[in-house]
């Protein structure tokens, strides 16, 4: 008979380098017709942060997504970077993107306000244009001032930057310090069907609520979230690799290495939740690998709910799951049977 | 020179002669498939301001049409095709390689072994893995050898003729028996425990002994892989300069130049990393792997040399997730406050350090949960096994604590008859909390996840 039961799990993450130094750097070009390009030495490993980082410097250069092209990832033409490693590429790398982009607008600043005749700290730059802050009738296309800079001033827009977390050294005895400068913060909960005759366990449903900061891009975000769910159920219920007793892998195949399809995956409902954190670009954080961190856990707690068993090692392969569900009808048994 | 036009001339139009149809045979190509002719820009991307918009990714319009180009789809002219052998044994001595065999075979270009390698070592914390093994072998996915040849079956076909002869040595495989004193040393003369942490915050003895109840568990998580759909992928170019190219499917360019840098002993501007696509990362695709090899292989031979890992090297010769064993002991008041708690974390760390010290750190700081302890003891140790080496993948040891403190939660949760959202309001983090390290914690918006799960899911309508 199948059981349903639910489990809630929380986790905490944090982004970036433990202590150590993790920088970034970025360059960012604003060509003459007000688009720009953007030097990035991290590399776009499926989980669309050359978007994230577009979206970055488009942003501080009041620009559009659209208008930003991302050269990333060759040692000889790209500024250094740390790599998309320990979830801070939106973190790490965009606020280096970010001071770039806010170096070359310094340039453009510097001579839009000679032509629309204030200075240029009274200047903003919003949807691809120049303006004045307080009286936006003031105000230039951006590729007028970019054009201007390069072909007449001869003062081509470009700017470069670098970041790196400040952190503070753990102390080798008690381990205290500063070893993070943030984290994010997340809870998932799943609902499962546990048939207890096989211990099969089918998730059906996954709420997720993630603290991302200031999603830089929702779509991307839930994309993340969604892919972090399916490996954290393979953590939870299939992935396993086996070995003899002479320490050769039993299993290095995906025949016999089970882990998730499409057909395993339950309703994921990814909410994001309200936070800004004044230390990132706008105020993100990240995302990455926080999105499978609770999902395990949240299954685990909800196949207790469902039929009472608390399986401690993972995965909960449906042998393990049914193995326990008939120790314990042993034991109850055992309990009621008149001595 | 009189027929020649000047320059701004208009030439005469030629009009040529209509030709019969071809008698030439062509060779058979797939039908062209045009691209419309206006490439569309979805609205999204053309709005501002552009932070907070649901833009598309301009890779995805290629992976749709299948145009992304991954390693495996690149050719170089001349390129070769390379190919490794793996030990089989988890550990051993090695007393002879012999290759003699496999370089006669016509197609095979050349055969290179860890011996020919300049520093024979790397490691993002300690360099105690071979690049190719040379006198040791720690794990049975130990690289043994390499063949470039003109394809990859000959390659394939090449290995099998390498002879390498092996004197069988113990090995542990079970990281609580590689914690013992008496245990086979993976790397004798160390220590099979190779790093260490410890957090520790008031006195957690003394609250254990006060607290109204004091829960234990033992939680252990499993050997997984990254599985990413792109396997290894790299292609190296040694030119005439004495410069080399390596396109490669890594995710953290900078580090891997300056592997390659070291392992080759050459300066860094000499070396070019140029990174694809990747096709999925998830921490495996963080160092080098075969880079080295293939840079030596066409060192050798003055082509582009290509390899591709197979499935099964992604599982026995690529990083893999820690396995943990997970001891915790919690003391908690009447009400289901957290008063102390003590965890021990053992890392089965495989045979080579790899991101362990990364792993077992963060493991180390996030295993209290994010609740306010007062009381703390946290330690963990990375042990040596000789089995597949363990490294960074997707949340470097938090998966791991997490299924360990969060199953524990909801035990005392059960236990005194608390609803397992409440005690986690309870003792959740808040804005200005002290972390275990001592650290003010900002931007903390736990207890607002865990109120956002809850309503979306229902979780208070459908108490049970």
């Amino acid at each position: 008979m199948k059981k349903r039961g639910r489990g809630i799990a929380c986790m905490w993450y944090p982004i970036g380098f433990t202590v150590a130094a993790n920088p970034s750097a970025a360059v960012v070009k604003v060509n003459e017709d007000g688009t720009a390009t953007l030097l990035t030495g991290t590399v776009e490993t499926g989980q669309g942060s050359l978007t994230v980082l577009g979206q970055i410097a488009a942003e501080e250069l009041g620009i559009a997504t659209e208008d930003v092209h991302v050269v990333s990832a060759d040692t000889d033409t790209t500024p250094m970077d740390t790599g998309a490693i320990a979830s801070r590429t939106t973190y790490v790398t965009g606020n280096a993107v970010r001071l770039a982009a806010a170096n070359a607008k310094d340039v453009l600043f510097g001579i839009a306000a000679g032509m629309l005749g204030v200075n240029a700290d009274q200047l903003e730059a919003r949807d691809r244009k120049i303006q004045v802050k307080g009286y936006p009738a003031r105000h230039l296309p951006i590729g007028t001032v970019a054009h201007q800079a390069q072909v007449v001033r001869g003062e081509p827009p470009l700017g470069s930057a670098s970041w790196n977390p400040p952190t503070v050294p753990m102390d080798p005895e008690t381990g205290q310090g500063k070893p993070f400068n943030t984290y994010v913060y997340a809870t998932q909960i799943a609902e499962v069907d546990v048939d207890d005759e096989t211990g099969e366990v089918e998730v059906l449903r996954v709420v997720a609520a993630h603290d991302c900061g200031t999603p830089i891009n929702p779509m991307l975000v839930e994309g993340q979230v969604q892919g972090g769910v399916s490996m954290g159920l393979g953590f939870a219920l299939q992935e396993e690799i086996l070995f003899d007793g002479a320490g050769r892998q039993l299993n290095p195949n995906l025949t016999n290495y089970i882990m998730p399809t499409s057909l395993d995956m339950p309703e994921v409902e990814v909410d994001i939740v309200d936070s800004y954190d004044p230390t990132g670009p706008f105020g993100a954080k990240g995302v990455g690998e926080p999105t499978l961190v609770p999902t395990a856990a949240a299954i685990l707690n909800a196949i207790h709910d469902a039929v009472g068993v608390r399986i401690t090692s993972l995965p909960a392969t449906s042998e393990k799951v049914l193995a326990a569900i008939k120790a314990k009808r042993a034991a109850a048994k055992a309990l009621t049977k008149p001595a | 020179m009189a027929d020649e036009p000047k320059l701004g001339e208009q030439q005469a139009t030629r009009v040529s002669e209509p030709l019969e149809a071809p008698a030439l045979r062509v060779p058979a190509l797939p039908p062209a498939s045009p691209y419309p002719i206006e490439t569309r820009v979805p609205k999204v991307r053309q709005q501002t301001p552009a932070v907070g918009q649901r833009a598309t990714r301009p890779d995805g319009r290629l992976h749709g049409l299948g145009q992304t180009k991954y390693i495996a789809d690149l050719t170089l002219p001349g390129m070769l095709h390379a190919k490794i052998k793996r030990a089989g044994i988890a550990s051993a001595r090695i007393k002879r390689i012999d290759t003699s065999a496999a370089e006669a075979m016509p197609g095979v270009m050349a055969v290179l072994t860890g011996r020919e390698i300049p520093v024979n070592s790397f490691g993002p914390s300690f360099q105690d893995q071979p690049v190719l093994a040379d006198d040791r072998v720690y794990h049975a996915g130990d690289g043994v050898a390499a063949v470039a040849a003109v394809t990859e079956q000959i390659a394939v076909e090449a290995l099998d003729k390498i002879v390498v002869d092996y004197e069988p040595l113990p090995a542990v495989l079970d990281p609580l028996e590689a914690l013992r004193e008496d245990a086979f040393k993976v790397h004798a003369p160390n220590s099979n425990v190779y790093a260490t942490k410890v957090i520790k915050r008031g006195d957690v003895e003394q609250a254990l002994a006060g607290a109204y109840r004091v829960f234990e568990g033992r939680f252990t998580t499993q050997m997984v892989e990254h599985v990413p759909l792109e396997p290894h992928a790299s292609i190296a170019e040694w030119d005439a300069n004495g410069r080399v190219t390596i396109h490669t499917s890594l995710g953290r360019i900078t580090l891997g130049r300056a592997d390659v840098a070291r392992t080759l002993q050459l300066p860094i501007n000499r070396i070019r990393i140029v990174a694809t696509v990747v096709g999925g990362n998830f921490g495996g695709k963080n160092e080098i792997t075969q880079e080295p090899v293939l840079a030596l292989l066409s060192k050798k031979t003055g082509r582009p040399v290509k390899g591709v890992y197979t499935r099964t090297e992604e599982f026995i010769a690529s990083t893999t997730r820690h396995p943990f064993v997970m001891d915790y002991k919690t003391g908690v008041s009447r009400d289901g406050r957290l008063l102390a708690r003590k965890v021990r974390l053992v890392l089965d760390g495989g045979a080579y350090c790899s991101w362990s010290e990364t792993t077992l750190g963060k493991a180390c700081i996030l295993s209290g949960g994010p609740y306010n302890i007062e009381h703390l003891q946290l330690e963990a140790y990375a042990v040596y096994t000789n089995k597949t080496m363990t490294g960074a993948m997707r949340g470097f040891g938090a998966p791991q604590v997490c299924f360990a403190y969060e199953s524990h939660m909801d035990d005392i949760a059960h236990a005194l008859g608390i609803d397992p959202l409440d005690i986690r309001l309870l003792n959740g983090f808040e804005e200005g909390s002290a972390s275990p390290t001592g650290q003010v914690l900002q931007s903390v918006v736990l207890k607002r996840s865990l109120e956002k799960a809850a309503e979306r899911f229902g979780w208070k309508e459908n108490d049970s």
